[in-house]
């Protein structure tokens, strides 16, 4: 079966980005990592609707859809970047923590 | 295929993204005509709301006299994934909830945004909001659910950090951003892994594919993609251990938005928890119950005793209303594990304690929604009057500003539960679904953490009611004078809502009566 294969695979994808969204220090790698997350649930939902050769239309649609919404979330990400960086002159993630309690 | 039923559901969902798409070409024309443009925009995006508002009333009515609608989208129909639209009871009252708390938070930011630029955004954003919610309440399958839950989402990060120009929203927006994202993403591998396992996204298909793999017994691995749902919806739905970002984006949004969020976005994750469990799984055969139980009982405790701790009005709030959602997510699980435990052994009983337990979370639902919708729009009123959110800073300000302060003070009675209020009732109906079984004790363990939370959370409703109403204004509150009138409007509306509904819930117990049948029969 090739699709378990793509399965494994998009299992192992999401360790590595939920790693790099967890201990990473520099915002930019933690948007990155959400981005890594993003792609290993496409290729999951592609990987589930494929059977033999043929994917099933709807996962694909679903996977476009998918690919559109990670662009935007990624989009506001970046913005929200370069509006810390304005403010604290770096995209360190240790900086913002004044909101605690 | 555009025949009349499909005509009545898409109406709502087309106003209110055609309200969106027109709002910054209305706010150019305005422009022109005049320099500034006015509160052209407002009065649009506030009209939007309203017409909304009547279209989902003429689907309410369809609805309640002939049955759920649903429309099938042309591309995918039934025999091929089945996406589609369903539209039942319970999906019209919570739809009516979101655009009812839309509209007067769009009423509110006509005076309260004044002093901020980008209007046009702001109302596009809002209507945005409210677009994606009302899609994720008619949604009948996975994909149209998640794209919707996906339009409220950026919406709403959008919204938290919309005064960008200040430190603590860009922060808390980022921390949102993050952990929301992620739930979203949690759920959408838990989605996939159900289409791999029945080939389908339509919920009802689904649910012929769960209840023939569970016919001899649940294997165990289908927990994991419980687990995957509660977890993924349990972030926006902001259950301790998930709820870290909520007290931190709450407070840095506009009030109004504050309002939103807090009112009704975080019940758009428990629509979402309940909507998907009781449909997919059958309560009987799966026992997710204890489960919810287990993080209800979590997430009141937490809650309550941090909201104790704070000094700061619009986290305390926030605090308050992750513990709400502790009483919700409780009466959702005595539902499921009254199903799971005691259908076997006595239908009947379980079947009218589920109902019991489900009509209290749903009522209150609609009580938070009120409730909180209107402290929050209050606490703006007091920061908008004196610039601060500190309480001890606050002291008093409610004798300067009387109808606002004595619209406060309402509500809290009404989240503490204070007859004849209307937060009364659904703790009550919940507090009897966990007693109306002799001698279970998950369930009486249940009702004495919600009792002693209900107890516990007075305790601070009080004490900031006092700090508010009782002490003498000094400083910053002693200048404060009465709000404009289009920000008090909203809040008089709220608060004579919910006297209205405590004093006479009749009405409202034979709707939640429906609901909960809508809720609990699947489809």
């Amino acid at each position: 079966m090739a699709s378990t294969a793509y399965f494994a695979a998009s299992m192992v994808l999401v360790l590595i980005g939920l790693y790099a969204l967890l201990t990473s220090r520099n915002m930019l790698r933690a948007v990155i990592g959400l981005e890594v997350i993003t792609s290993a649930v496409n290729l999951n939902i592609l990987a589930m609707g494929s059977s033999g050769g043929t994917v099933d239309p709807l996962a694909q649609s679903m996977a476009f859809t998918s690919i559109v919404i990670g662009a935007a979330v990624a989009a506001l990400a970046l913005s929200l970047v370069i509006y810390a960086y304005r403010h604290y002159g770096s995209i360190d993630l240790r900086r913002l923590r004044r909101l605690r309690w | 295929m555009v025949n009349d039923q499909a005509w009545m559901v898409l109406t709502p969902l087309a106003t209110l993204l055609g309200a969106a798409m027109l709002t910054p070409i209305v706010a150019s024309a305005a422009r022109r005509a005049r320099p500034g443009g006015g509160k052209a925009v407002d009065v649009f995006a506030v009209l939007g709301f309203t017409v909304t508002l009547y279209t989902l009333y003429r689907l309410y009515l369809r609805v309640y006299y002939s049955g759920p609608v649903s429309v099938a989208l042309d591309p995918y129909l039934p025999v091929n994934g089945g996406v589609e639209l369903h539209v039942d009871m319970l999906s019209v009252y919570m739809a009516m909830i979101f655009c009812g708390i839309g509209l007067l938070a769009s009423i509110y930011s006509v005076r309260y945004m004044e002093g901020d630029t980008g209007h046009e955004y702001y109302y596009l954003l809002l209507l945005t909001l409210v677009a994606g919610m009302v899609g994720v309440a008619f949604a009948g399958d996975f994909f149209n659910l998640f794209v919707s839950w996906e339009l409220m989402c950026i919406s709403s990060y959008a919204l938290v950090s919309f005064r960008k120009y200040r430190w603590e929203p860009i922060e808390a927006g980022f921390k949102y951003l993050m952990m929301s994202s992620l739930g979203s993403l949690t759920i959408l591998y838990g989605i996939s892994l159900l289409y791999g396992l029945t080939g389908t996204v339509n919920f009802r298909l689904i649910r012929v594919g769960l209840d023939s793999i569970a016919e001899a017994g649940v294997p165990s691995p289908l927990y994991i993609l419980v687990a995957l749902i509660i977890v993924g919806f349990g972030v926006t739905a902001s259950m301790v251990p998930f709820h870290t970002w909520l007290p931190d984006a709450h407070p840095a949004a506009p009030s109004p938005i504050s309002a939103m969020l807090s009112g009704v976005v975080i019940k758009t994750g428990v629509y979402g928890l309940g909507r998907s469990l009781f449909t997919l799984f059958n309560p009987v055969a799966f026992d997710y119950g204890t489960a919810i139980l287990i993080f209800a009982a979590l997430t009141m405790t937490v809650a309550n005793f941090v909201a104790l701790l704070q000094r700061d009005i619009k986290r305390l709030l926030a605090y308050s209303s992750i513990a709400n959602i502790g009483y919700i997510t409780a009466g959702l699980g005595i539902a499921a594990y009254a199903l799971s435990h005691y259908y076997p052994v006595d239908p009947g009983l379980a079947l009218k304690v589920a109902l019991l337990g489900a009509s209290g979370a749903l009522f209150h639902i609609f009580n938070h929604a009120v409730g909180k919708g209107f402290l929050f729009l209050c606490s703006g009123c007091f920061v908008h009057e004196t610039g601060t959110r500190d309480i001890s800073q606050l002291e008093g300000v409610g004798r300067r500003m009387f109808l606002t302060g004595t619209s406060f003070t309402l509500g809290l009675f009404s989240l503490a539960g204070v007859p004849p209020l209307s937060g009364f009732w659904s703790k009550l109906f919940i507090i009897l679904a966990g007693l109306s079984i002799a001698g279970d004790t998950a369930l009486y363990t249940i009702t004495a953490i919600l009792i002693f939370n209900s107890v516990l959370s007075a305790a601070y409703y009080l004490w900031l009611m006092q700090r508010i109403m009782l002490r003498k204004p000094s400083g910053l509150a002693a200048e404060a004078v009465e709000a404009p009138g289009a920000m008090v409007i909203p809040v008089i509306i709220l608060a004579a809502v919910s006297l209205l509904v405590g004093l006479a819930p009749g009405g409202m117990i034979t709707l939640m009566e429906y609901v909960s049948k809508a809720l609990m029969g699947g489809w």
